[in-house]
């Protein structure tokens, strides 16, 4: 089965800065979880801070287009994974060992099948 | 008859549904083949029972599960092999025994805790949604949908049916415990303990006994089935003739059952044995202390029962624990020192839990403060006990001097 594992952790522990240490470390644990990972990595990618996010929303029809992410909340969506997992098991086992700064939650969605 | 078929369906259910929902990978084809092969079992059985009721209805029930799957337009993935190994007379002799891996799928920690309560008793104890919904003080609609989405997370959520392995057997053992301990306290709350209860007890006594058979050398699964044995062998000394709650303390031993309570005793020895220090060991260990008690002429075990509150609580301090443990105390060391004990507990959010409320207005009104004990009770009395249960409170209430 495939999953999407959506990373999600308050962006403020990363500060303010594109290229400061804290977001570089992170990057290069993904980078060798990445790699740890190997072909039961589909795909993936790191997301730009909320700052830069734009929603485009459909009410009644009409869509307008906001500033700002879906919902403002303590933590927000940073990143994503695609992986290839046997069952369920093993892409909570794959989520438990995603590398985070502080705390935060990795919401495993199943890709809906072909 | 129709009796005779309920409990044979219900017996063979969590044995044929677990091999066929292991062998399909999937619980909702499982559970509609075995409710289709009962039907024709009601019908075919009219005249005389086969000689081995499960195997025919497991053999059935393979058939109606290709049927299914054949109207489901998957057949070209599975059916046309299937379709060949399931000859009749292999399947009336032998039927896998899945059982324990069907207790791991309902009780994943992925679905939610009142789900897998839910889908546990559904499934391994063949309990109707009826059964189960008066239990769980809910509708049945309401407990079909949970049961429905329930069984739609495992199946699009890819939850695995396979025991799980060693790197995750403890915290899977832990899901399947805590949700059977839910499960039986929804079985345990109601003190009467009558009618569509009484089968739903006894489904549970079946359940852990099942587990500590198939798991005979995990501390926690002995403990559990313990429990469940001391906690239903006081059952029939829980009310009175007017349908009042008696306590613990004031139940009269004589009513309890000792056959239940010696099952109980050997399972904890077993579990002592391999494991020494657990809190499921321990709890179950505090029941066994009150089921010694011979006669209301003996003593309660008080003083017995803190040491063990004071051990569980060293290691496992949840709030709940903590205000068990204020009972013996209030008798070993005091009500003061109980109630001073208690408003420390206060911020732990239990204001709303029943027990919480019945403890402190029990101890205020002991310790003569006949005001405060009087809007204690009327607060517990708030929440919506039990009829049994309310019963006690609302005559202790009127007790107060």
């Amino acid at each position: 089965m495939q999953y999407a594992l959506l990373i999600y952790e308050d962006e403020s522990v990363y500060g303010p800065e594109k290229n400061n240490a804290a977001l570089q470390e992170i990057a290069g644990k993904h980078m060798s979880f990445s790699q740890e990972l190997g072909a039961k990595r589909l795909g993936g990618a790191g997301l730009a801070g909320t700052h830069a996010t734009t929603s485009v929303r459909s009410a009644n029809g009409t869509r307008t287009v906001h500033d700002g992410p879906f919902a403002e909340t303590k933590e927000q969506l940073g990143g994503f994974y695609i992986i290839e997992a046997a069952d369920l098991d093993e892409a909570i086992g794959i989520a438990k060992r995603m590398p985070l700064q502080l705390d935060g939650t990795i919401e495993i969605r199943p890709l809906m099948r072909g | 008859m129709t009796q005779a078929l309920d409990a044979t369906f219900r017996s063979a259910s969590a044995r044929i549904v677990g091999a066929l929902a292991a062998r399909y990978r999937d619980l909702d084809l499982a559970e509609e083949a075995f409710a289709e092969a009962c039907a024709r079992a009601a019908e075919a059985w009219k005249s005389a029972t086969p000689e081995r009721p499960d195997g025919w209805l497991y053999a059935v029930a393979q058939r109606c599960a290709l049927d299914l799957l054949r109207k489901r337009e998957v057949r070209e993935r599975q059916g046309a092999q299937m379709e060949a190994e399931c000859p009749m007379d292999e399947a009336l002799t032998f039927i896998p025994d899945e059982r324990l891996r069907l207790i791991f799928v309902c009780c994943h920690p992925a679905i939610a805790p009142d789900a897998r309560a839910a889908l546990t008793v559904r499934t391994v104890c063949g309990l109707s949604t009826g059964e189960i919904a008066h239990a769980f003080l809910t509708s049945e609609a309401t407990l079909a949908q949970r049961l429905v989405r329930a069984k739609r997370k495992i199946a699009e959520a890819g939850v695995p049916f396979e025991i799980p392995g060693p790197n995750l057997w403890s915290e899977r053992l832990d899901a399947v415990l805590s949700t059977l301990e839910v499960a039986y306290s929804k079985a345990h709350e109601d003190a009467a303990g009558a009618g569509p209860h009484a089968a739903y007890a006894a489904e549970m006594l079946n359940l852990s006994q099942m587990l500590a058979e198939l798991l005979p050398d995990e501390a926690d699964v002995l403990a559990f089935a313990a429990l469940v044995r001391f906690c239903e062998a006081r059952r029939p000394a829980r009310v009175d003739a007017q349908g009042c709650m008696i306590p613990l303390a004031e139940q009269d031993p004589a009513q309890w059952n000792r056959a239940l309570i010696r099952e109980g005793d050997a399972l904890l020895k077993r579990g002592f044995a391999l494991q020494p220090s657990s809190a499921r060991l321990l709890q179950a260990g505090i029941h066994a202390a009150w089921c010694r008690r011979r006669s209301l002429d003996e003593p309660p075990p008080w003083a017995k029962v803190l040491v063990l509150y004071d051990s569980l609580v060293a290691i496992s301090a949840n709030p709940i624990t903590r205000m068990n443990r204020i009972v013996p105390l209030a008798e070993v060391r005091g009500y003061d020192r109980a109630l001073e004990e208690l408003e420390n507990l206060r911020a732990a959010s239990l204001e709303d839990f029943l027990p919480f409320r019945a403890v402190r207005a029990d101890l205020l009104r002991r310790a003569g403060r006949a005001a405060e004990a009087r809007i204690e009770y009327d607060a517990a009395l708030a929440l919506r006990p039990a009829p049994a249960e309310k019963a006690w409170l609302a005559r202790r209430r009127s007790q107060i001097q």
